[in-house]
């Protein structure tokens, strides 16, 4: 699949998916959208990624860093990076869900509070938007630990 | 339009019973997959569009009186965790099944052990 | 609105969590898993003693009233299936410490274990029928890597297996879930009580919607003919995990069941005559069929259990008979109304609660002896009793238990079965039906019995009697697994003993469960239109 046209694809079209990726997850709370539809997004962009090039691509094209092309895919960099965003992701949903509890509101609660910026204008500040930051971790660190496994074998 | 959805769901789930019950484990997690689309479909449908009062639109209870005419929100909120729950479902079906065909070294599932 | 119903799944995902953040640091993550399934414990335990001294209590989850939001309800029904999984729960993680190896544990063992606890805790809180499938899904991801933790090749068969077969469960219920919310328009199970209890009300596809439902509640507590996967799914799965799903994860089916068809269609007007019930229940409906499927059960796991060579297998086939124990008297309660009705659930309860500790202690022990043997099959066990009497008095506990010898927790199990069951058949004979079924009943259950003492004997007998094969002299059986699981035999032992606050529990749980009205009012409150 490494052809040219893929190539050139996928170099137009993965920052438009992440772009429309984060459009989606910020406006989640309160228009269709959120965490995990934004996640699935991202990881559709890595994986085309992942199809154009290859699995380092990534780490040597883009991050420039040395690749040990010998090792097992499950210790790639990389893939502890993405299971460690997934674990990161899962606890910023538990750490979200039990801040309320904290400060009296049950388990779950969101609230929401409008500030003022300069040039923004009025702006919703939702904590369901945390809590869709742990989802949107966990969507993506997930994905794409199973995608950079199965697709290694 | 019921009349097209109940088609719809129909035709997958005929369709998703008939993958499952092929001998090739990739058909059998494809037809898991439609199954579940089929389920999804389904869910939308039980919901219909529902005459608007004060009581189905609380949201908009306050603000103006000829309320627009809705679809039930819960039940996209259903198909949606179901969406999410499925996808999550094949996915580890994939991964399990390549796993299972790398150890038993074939994808035919009656040639299995017991 | 008590913090305290929230608190056992708080405990759990809390633990799960911190498990897979520690998970560097092994020792740590033990301990980090051995201490929240103590908290865990000790949550429900406090739990239990609300409902049990102060009354249920509701948690309304991000604080949206019921019928539109979430709501977790603790009654004694709920509080008393946590009791059990608990109890199971802590032996089980604290023997996996010892029983797996340090390199398996290292993977995301604590984590998974966790998170089946997890989902069978949500399963037994929540009060929202959808809500009941998530929790399912989320018990079921972690017990499908669980039957495929070990990866080779009869583990990753049996594991497919048994993922199409419960996703297949799961569509069957969202489409039951689906057709529900449909007809009565809620979800919430209290406030589908209250529809449901309106005479006039639309019923007539309730019947067949929850028969969908149904399907993937006797698929989660392995009914038959929903039993097959029990037995290669039990062989594969690590043994302490096994114990856990025999204990637990199959009593959420039957829970869910006793939910669903006793609290929430207790009071609807489900007409549908079925001969050999009483006119007066509204779920009679339910009789045949869950009588039915506990009869074959009963036939099913003991007829295997007496064939099967190796211990684990032949404890799963005892756990699919023993499951047959728990629908009989289900099935007798839906046709019977009033006191009977109350006798049958309290009957399955108490069982349910024997079978989850005796079969939790055997599960655990046969991980003993395949650490110290490196086999469970009775061909290549013998003698075991000569090498340490200590164990082999904590399987003997779990043998009689299981067999029902007084005054252990099995004997008090049966007797109220087959109380329920010989109560059902005066009924039968004082009304002017026939009383065939309910004799067959008495019959299957008595030859059930009898079987039970026929493969417990068999594995007793194979394992520990005779001379010492020579796997059993090179084995050495590891004293703090034995000196753990004697403390669980003593668990068993005093739970029979001290029977009656054990079946105080269990009569508030069924009474709970019968309570449509009480139930319906706990959770709607004041909103109650």
């Amino acid at each position: 699949m490494t052809t040219v046209i893929t190539r050139t694809t996928a170099r137009i079209v993965v920052p438009i998916i992440l772009v429309v990726a984060v459009s989606l997850f910020l406006q989640g709370h309160s228009l269709p959208g959120g965490g995990f539809i934004g996640g699935v997004l991202t990881v559709a962009a890595f994986t085309l990624v992942y199809v154009a090039y290859n699995l380092d691509y990534l780490e040597a094209g883009v991050l420039d860093r040395e690749v040990d092309y010998d090792r097992h895919i499950g210790q790639h960099r990389t893939v502890a990076a993405y299971r460690r965003l997934f674990v990161f992701g899962l606890a910023v949903v538990v750490g979200s869900a039990v801040a309320g509890l904290f400060v009296g509101s049950p388990f779950l609660a969101q609230t929401y509070t409008y500030v003022h910026l300069p040039l923004f204008g009025e702006i919703e500040l939702a904590s369901a938007v945390v809590f869709d930051l742990g989802i949107y971790c966990v969507v993506v660190g997930g994905l794409l630990t199973i995608f950079s496994v199965v697709g290694a074998e | 339009m019921s009349l097209a959805l109940a088609a719809t769901v129909g035709v997958l789930f005929a369709f998703g019973t008939f993958l499952l019950l092929r001998d090739d484990l990739v058909k059998v997690v494809w037809g898991l997959a439609i199954l579940s689309q089929a389920a999804n479909v389904y869910l939308i449908s039980m919901g219909g569009i529902t005459e608007p009062t004060g009581d189905t639109v609380p949201v908009l209870a306050e603000y103006y009186a000829p309320f627009p005419e809705t679809a039930d929100p819960v039940v996209q909120a259903l198909v949606l965790t179901a969406i999410v729950i499925s996808f999550g479902m094949t996915a580890f079906a994939l991964a399990l099944s390549y796993r299972a065909y790398q150890e038993n070294e074939t994808i035919d599932v009656t040639e299995w052990p017991q | 609105m008590s913090l305290l119903a929230l608190a056992p799944m708080l405990a759990v995902l809390l633990t799960g969590t911190a498990a897979l953040l520690v998970r560097g640091w092994p020792r740590l993550q033990r301990g980090v898993s051995v201490l929240g399934t103590l908290g865990y414990a000790g949550a429900v335990g406090s739990l239990c003693w609300q409902v049990v001294s102060g009354g249920a209590v509701v948690y309304q989850v991000g604080g949206w009233r019921a019928p539109f939001g979430i709501t977790l309800v603790a009654d004694a029904l709920s509080a008393f299936m946590l009791a059990l999984t608990a109890i199971v729960a802590v032996y089980a993680v604290v023997f996996s410490v010892r029983f797996i190896d340090d390199r398996n544990q290292r993977v995301y063992y604590h984590p998974m274990f966790q998170f089946l606890l997890l989902g069978a805790t949500g399963a037994l809180l929540t009060g929202d029928l959808f809500n009941l499938f998530v929790w399912f899904e989320v018990m079921l991801m972690a017990s499908y890597v669980f039957v495929a933790f070990y990866g080779n090749a009869q583990h990753t068969a049996a594991a497919v297996r048994y993922v199409v077969l419960n996703i297949i469960g799961g569509v069957l219920m969202l489409l039951g879930i689906g057709g529900l919310y449909a007809t009565t328009g809620t979800l919430n199970m209290a406030d589908m009580a209250r529809v449901l209890a309106d005479p006039g009300g639309v019923t007539g596809a309730v019947v067949g919607l929850s028969a969908l439902i149904f399907v993937t509640f006797a698929l989660k507590a392995g009914l038959v003919p929903f039993q097959f996967w029990v037995p290669s799914a039990y062989r594969a799965a690590p043994l302490p995990v096994v114990a856990v799903f025999a204990g637990a994860t199959k009593k959420v089916g039957i829970y869910a069941i006793i939910r669903l068809y006793f609290t929430v269609f207790g009071n609807a007007d489900l007409s549908v005559a079925v001969p050999g019930a009483d006119a007066g229940s509204s779920i009679g409906f339910l009789a045949p069929v869950l009588v039915l499927m506990g009869v074959a059960s009963i036939l099913v796991g003991g007829l295997g259990a007496v064939t099967r060579d190796s211990l684990d297998e032949l404890f799963a086939y005892s756990s699919i008979g023993q499951i047959g124990f728990i629908a009989v008297p289900i099935g007798i309660a839906a046709a019977s109304t009033g006191s009977l009705r109350h006798l049958g659930v309290l009957a399955a309860l108490v069982f349910a609660f024997h079978h989850a500790v005796t079969k939790g202690l055997l599960f655990l022990s046969t991980g003993v002896i395949r650490d110290a043997v490196g086999t469970t099959r009775l061909s290549r066990l013998g003698g075991l009793a000569d090498s340490s009497p200590a164990f082999a008095s904590v399987m003997l506990v779990g043998g009689l238990s299981l067999v029902g010898i007084p005054p252990l927790a099995g004997f008090f199990g049966k007797l109220f079965v087959f109380d329920a069951a010989s109560r059902r058949f005066a009924v039968a004979a004082a009304g002017t039906e026939t009383t065939a079924g309910a004799a067959a009943i008495l019959l299957v259950l008595v030859v059930g019995a009898v079987l039970t003492i026929l493969y417990s004997t068999r594995a007793w007998m194979g394992a520990f009697w005779g001379g010492q094969t020579e796997a059993v002299v090179r084995g050495r059986i590891d004293p703090v697994e034995v000196a753990l699981l004697s403390t669980f035999a003593a668990v068993v032992l005093a739970s029979g003993v001290g029977f009656e606050p054990i079946v105080q529990f269990a009569d508030a749980a069924a009474d709970a469960a019968l309570d449509t009205d009480g139930y319906v009012d706990l959770v709607l409150g004041g909103e109650r239109s």
